[in-house]
């Protein structure tokens, strides 16, 4: 029985495992066929904000996906999508624009078709950038735009990195963006070399075979390269109103993002593992009530930053908050050895949870297929066991001794300054 | 008019088709367009159009800002001669040459597509055996 039971977990181990990145038509693909019910095809596009060359333009290319192509009218997309009950999704992060297609097993040949066609033959007609794409960007700047968060966040990454990675992630009023621009865009990443094709429920065979059909027009113009980020920092004040008192203290770090840093963010994290509870973090027991900070970790492909975010009702709440969660900070260079264990630990379910949903698969594998290295779940794992205090230590200090990059988004009249929590 | 669509009626396709016909035509054509006056206040063929109808102003919605601008303009100076009974001085007649059909393609893409909406929302789907 427990033989049994062992191997049938090897069994489903060694299915979890992305086949090799092959080559086909000039695109990377990588498929993993565990059995699922439905299939997902994603093209991972190195088009995120990062790489346009005018504000706001990839946040357009985005909600350009799926409308008309030199195939079908954009009305034609979303019907036969929902006759074949599929749904499409493009999404955009500051490095890459992704275009999904989840589907039942079986429609892959017209999924495939509806993404290539998009990357490979699109439109780009001025009446549907006005009717139907402008207003859906108009909607989701200003969506973030309300959100106080969402704002810090935005400043804080114009702060520490200034460009490539600083570049704003939604198009703005003030910035039009014209489908010109678009077009520009979309003919320059989408291209040979710049995309990674990532299936799931679909044999590599199949999904490399239905490529090489459907891609074989695709350009081979040079991808727009982006140089190296650079850590800036700096403090900045905006007003806001309507929502809560927003602090967000970072750091940013270059090169590769660590594990420790995963581990750091998983030590400060406020959120209980257990509901109702108030978790064992240590900014958790000298928060004020109804304040919260979040931990936040956004790592990239050649830099991370890390920060707390210190939200509360009042300019008061938020000063104690951000005070506890700057100390806690400090102190975590001479974290305890169980506390570290715990962090650990919580770091690695977190990573490990996240790659159970097809989606963080997409992410975690994603980005190592357009770099060029191979596939593997299990790597992001086994980072996390040669974690240790001293190497926790050093990142902090490391962090620490950088210009940090502190956003306050709120009542500025009220709301403390860097040097009041104690940076 | 609403039976023919937001163009109207036409006979122009199978005209041009027959070179014979079109030969015979055409003169009485340039004749009828320059006899109705319209450019003589200034306006071009597709400012006729018919504009109250909800695809003739989404096609309108699809012009570029100098067209539209430059439409609303048409419209005040032909207001204007109308008010003063009086047709523009013959400088600001529309050229033969200028009389373009600025809206039509966007009125026939208009169509296109509300056709295509009603098919997609009448088509019957059968499985695939």
């Amino acid at each position: 029985m427990l033989a049994a039971r062992t191997s049938a977990s090897r069994a489903t181990r060694a299915v979890r495992h992305f086949a090799t990145a092959v080559d086909a038509a000039g695109v990377k693909v990588a498929a993993a066929d565990n059995g699922e019910a439905t299939s997902t095809v994603t093209f991972l596009v190195k088009a995120g904000s990062r790489y346009q060359n005018k504000p706001g333009v990839a946040h357009a290319l985005t909600n350009f996906a799926f409308k008309s192509t030199g195939k079908r009218s954009g009305l034609a997309t979303i019907r036969e999508a929902e006759l074949y009950g599929g749904v499409l999704s493009s999404s955009l992060s500051r490095e890459h624009l992704a275009l999904t297609a989840e589907f039942l097993r079986g429609d892959e040949s017209y999924f495939v078709d509806v993404l290539s066609s998009f990357v490979t033959d699109a439109k780009f007609t001025r009446h549907e950038l006005q009717e139907y794409v402008a207003p859906v960007c108009a909607a989701e700047a200003a969506a973030a735009a309300s959100n106080p968060a969402a704002r810090a966040l935005e400043l804080a990454h114009v702060l520490a990195f200034r460009n490539g990675l600083g570049a704003p992630l939604l198009s703005a009023e003030h910035d039009p963006v014209d489908v010109e621009a678009i077009k520009e865009y979309a003919s320059t990443v989408f291209s040979k070399g710049n995309i990674a094709v990532l299936g799931t429920g679909i044999s590599q065979e199949a999904l490399t075979s239905l490529l090489e059909k459907s891609l074989n027009t695709l350009s081979a113009s040079g991808a727009p390269s982006a140089s190296a980020s650079r850590y800036f920092g700096g403090e900045t004040r905006v007003e806001g109103h309507g929502g809560p008192e927003t602090v967000f203290i970072g750091f940013g770090t270059t090169g590769a993002p660590a594990a420790e840093l995963a581990v750091l963010t998983a030590h400060l994290s406020t959120k209980p593992s257990i509901k109702w509870s108030q978790g064992l973090s240590p900014i958790a027991a000298s928060l004020p009530a109804g304040a919260t900070v979040e931990a936040v970790l956004l790592p990239y492909s050649d830099a991370a930053l890390f920060g707390l975010l210190v939200q509360g009702a009042t300019a008061e709440a938020v000063k104690a908050a951000g005070t506890a969660a700057v100390k806690a900070l400090k102190d975590a260079a001479n974290v305890k050895e169980e506390d570290l264990k715990r962090a650990v630990a919580k770091a690695k379910f977190f990573a490990a949870s996240a790659t159970d949903g097809k989606a963080g698969q997409v992410a975690v594998v994603g980005s190592k297929v357009l770099s060029g290295a191979q596939p593997s779940l299990d790597e992001a794992l086994s980072a996390f066991e040669k974690v240790n205090a001293s190497a926790v230590s050093n990142a902090v200090s490391s962090l620490l001794k950088a210009k940090p990059t502190y956003v306050a988004v709120g009542d500025i009249k009220t709301l403390p300054y860097a040097d009041e929590l104690g940076l | 008019m609403t039976i023919f669509g937001p163009l109207g009626p036409s006979l122009a396709s199978s005209i041009k088709a027959n070179r014979g016909i079109y030969k015979w035509v055409k003169p009485f054509a340039d004749w009828y367009a320059g006899v109705a006056g319209y450019r003589k206040i200034g306006l071009r063929y597709d400012d006729l159009l018919v504009e109250e109808r909800p695809d003739v102003q989404r096609a309108l919605g699809r012009l570029t800002d100098r067209e539209a601008y430059d439409r609303a303009f048409r419209f005040k100076r032909a207001s204007q001669a109308s008010i003063v009974h009086d047709d523009l001085p013959k400088a600001q007649w529309t050229p033969v040459a200028e009389d373009k059909r600025y809206l039509k393609p966007h009125v026939l893409n208009v169509v296109a597509e509300d056709e295509e909406r009603r098919v997609w929302d009448t088509i019957a789907v059968q499985r695939k055996k």
